[in-house]
């Protein structure tokens, strides 16, 4: 029971909200308003599609449909999920992403975008960052003795702490006057970088400090990982003279692609959720570079009182999440089952 | 396995990473133990400058940091024994006992594993709005004990352990509450220990659910606390003590950690590994 009205309800809660609007500060009123949050959401007034906006993006996001297909012809994808994903893919980037506010048009919602914009440019840059080093700390600490138990146990360290005292150690340790940072930058003759208020830095800055923090998680279930790989697959490999590569790409990777799968749809899911390091180390600043979904919709209910609204835009980021956790189990996973 | 070269310098560049990963804790620890007039000419210290407990006192005596701690240390525990109870019983219901409705109950639960927190705050906080219930430890404490995590995790656990133990016992005439109490909870102590950690620190570290629910200074726990504090960075005169709220904040957990690591890591590979 306890389960259904803290975490099932909720989603149902949700979505009927979204059809509502209601006032935080006048919260026994409320209206039913239909569509109206989900069309303030993503539509605007004045637009037009042109085939050019954003380009670059949506060319990367078309050509998604290469590997699909290469997928679908190993037998790795089912026919059905090929023609989803193409439909899907030719839909976001060929035709959405090419909507925009014309001449004197405008978003409904400014900010919706952006800060959903935001937080898949986090996803794109920390999923394979975070990963990809945690995969790189496991393959160095898979080996016996006293010395990794202790790495192992430092660089999980961090993961315990809260977000607000990782916020705390950086901040200051970031700060171009007190940091150490700062003091490590002039020592070797450079000037000190305010990370945190240059636009273009201060995102891949707060991948870096979420690297710290959160990379031990993921060393230790690649950890849990190798260890299920047979150690004699190795011998035998080397002894056919099989060299270190060969040895990570067919016997190392294969023997951890479960593992590898689970670690990057929790790593993209936990990506999406991003919100404390960023809402209270720059409040989504510098000029809104690292506003977020979830601060957005945080804002939208407790700084606008729109819970109606801010419900509708849950349901957004639930469905997207979801989806992509979804279509991650179909497209990697396609040979086990 | 690999040539020795290749072996020192993997050596070389572990060893780097962990002075990256280790100098900002120990640079926390030694601000917190620094004198705060001696951090307003220098804060790029590794060890304390003019050693003192000052900031830790201070911080005691006035103030809301112990009842933010306090606040803390009720949700916390209360939020872990509440969760470990449910998801034991729970978990034991889903692996043994059959009965009606389970087979609708089992992928409900599944289910919630698949909703993500973060983006369920708002009904969630509508729910407790209607109730008036906000402010109290309480609303802190509901949301989290229904954990769907820990019950997959128990009914796993559950179902592993072999039919023998359990027909041997009904043989003596055991009820099943005496199974569960006398033979299963015993059994299952170290899932218990692993689940319970993780538990903790998870809701020791929470932040959005308590910022949008406890917004009375008083009901802040030491996490939403300690990111209050942080409006305004640019007044770092009291550093001393913004690093020892930050120790206080984290010192449990820490402690924690290194007393159960192994718990700790074999409970991450159970609740994740093993979906």
């Amino acid at each position: 029971m306890v389960y259904l009205i803290f975490i099932l309800y909720p989603v149902i809660q949700a979505v009927w909200m979204g059809f509502y609007e209601r006032d935080l500060l006048s919260l026994d009123r409320q209206e039913f308003i239909g569509v109206d949050n989900y069309v303030e959401m993503f539509w605007g007034d004045g637009l037009v599609w042109k085939a050019g906006t954003m380009w670059p993006w949506r060319i990367i996001g078309l050509l998604g449909i290469i590997p699909a297909v290469v997928a679908f012809r190993r037998g790795r994808l089912r026919a059905g999920s090929l023609v989803a994903i193409i439909i899907g893919l030719i839909a976001v980037f060929g035709v959405i992403m090419g909507i925009h506010p014309g001449e004197g048009g405008r978003w409904n919602d400014s900010q919706f975008w952006p800060s959903f914009g935001n937080t898949l440019v986090f996803v794109i840059m920390s999923t394979p960052v975070i990963v990809g080093v945690g995969l790189a700390m496991a393959l160095a600490l898979n080996r016996p003795g006293r010395l990794v138990g202790v790495l192992r146990t430092l660089f999980f360290a961090p993961y315990v702490l809260s977000v607000s005292v990782l916020t705390l150690i950086w901040a200051f340790l970031l700060s171009p006057q007190l940091g150490l940072i700062g003091a490590f930058w002039r020592s070797i003759g450079l000037e000190p970088v305010s990370w945190l208020t240059d636009p273009s830095l201060a995102m891949p800055t707060i991948v870096a400090l979420t690297l710290w923090w959160t990379v031990g998680f993921n060393v230790v279930l690649f950890l849990a990982g190798l260890q299920d790989i047979d150690e004699s697959q190795y011998e035998a490999a080397s002894l056919d003279g099989a060299n270190g590569w060969q040895r990570f790409r067919h016997i190392t990777v294969p023997g951890l692609r479960r593992t590898l799968l689970l670690i990057t749809v929790l790593q993209i899911i936990a990506s999406f959720q991003i919100f404390g390091q960023v809402f209270i180390l720059t409040r989504g600043g510098p000029n809104g570079a690292t506003r977020v979904s979830i601060q957005h919709i945080y804002e939208a209910a407790f700084r606008d009182a729109q819970l109606g609204y801010a419900s509708a835009m849950s349901v957004f980021l639930f469905v997207v999440m979801v989806g992509v956790s979804a279509l991650q189990f179909n497209f990697m996973g396609g040979d086990n089952r | 396995m690999s040539s020795r070269p290749t072996r020192t310098i993997g050596y070389a560049i572990l060893t780097a990473l962990a002075a990256v990963w280790i100098i900002p804790l120990i640079w926390m620890f030694s601000l917190a133990l620094s004198d705060n007039d001696a951090l307003a000419r220098d804060t790029t210290n590794l060890l304390p400058v003019q050693a003192t407990t000052d900031n830790f006192v201070t911080l005691l005596e006035s103030g809301r940091t112990p009842g933010w701690l306090f606040n803390s240390v009720v949700v916390t525990v209360a939020t872990t024994v509440f969760t470990l109870i449910l998801s034991a019983m729970a978990g034991y219901a889903f692996a043994r006992i059959p009965f009606k409705g389970k087979r609708i109950a089992f992928p409900l639960v599944l289910a919630g594993l698949m909703v993500p927190k973060e983006a369920m705050f708002i009904p969630l906080f509508l729910i407790f709005a209607d109730f008036e219930q906000h402010n109290t430890y309480h609303a802190l404490v509901l949301p989290r004990i229904a954990a769907p995590l820990g019950v997959f995790i128990m009914t796993q656990f559950f179902s592993e352990i072999p039919g023998e133990f359990e027909e041997a016992a009904v043989i003596d005439g055991a009820s099943r509450w005496t199974i569960f109490r006398r033979i299963m909870l015993p059994m299952s102590v170290p899932a218990l220990t692993a689940l319970g950690i993780f538990t903790f620190v998870q809701t020791w570290n929470d932040y959005l659910w308590p910022l949008v629910s406890a917004t009375d200074p008083d009901m802040f726990t030491i996490t939403t606390g300690l990111a209050s504090r942080q409006g305004n960075f640019a007044q770092a005169s009291a550093l001393g003590d913004l690093m020892a709220q930050g120790v206080f904040a984290s010192a449990p957990l820490l402690i924690l950690f290194f007393i159960f690591q192994r718990q700790v890591i074999r409970g991450i590979s159970m609740g994740s590994g093993s979906k």
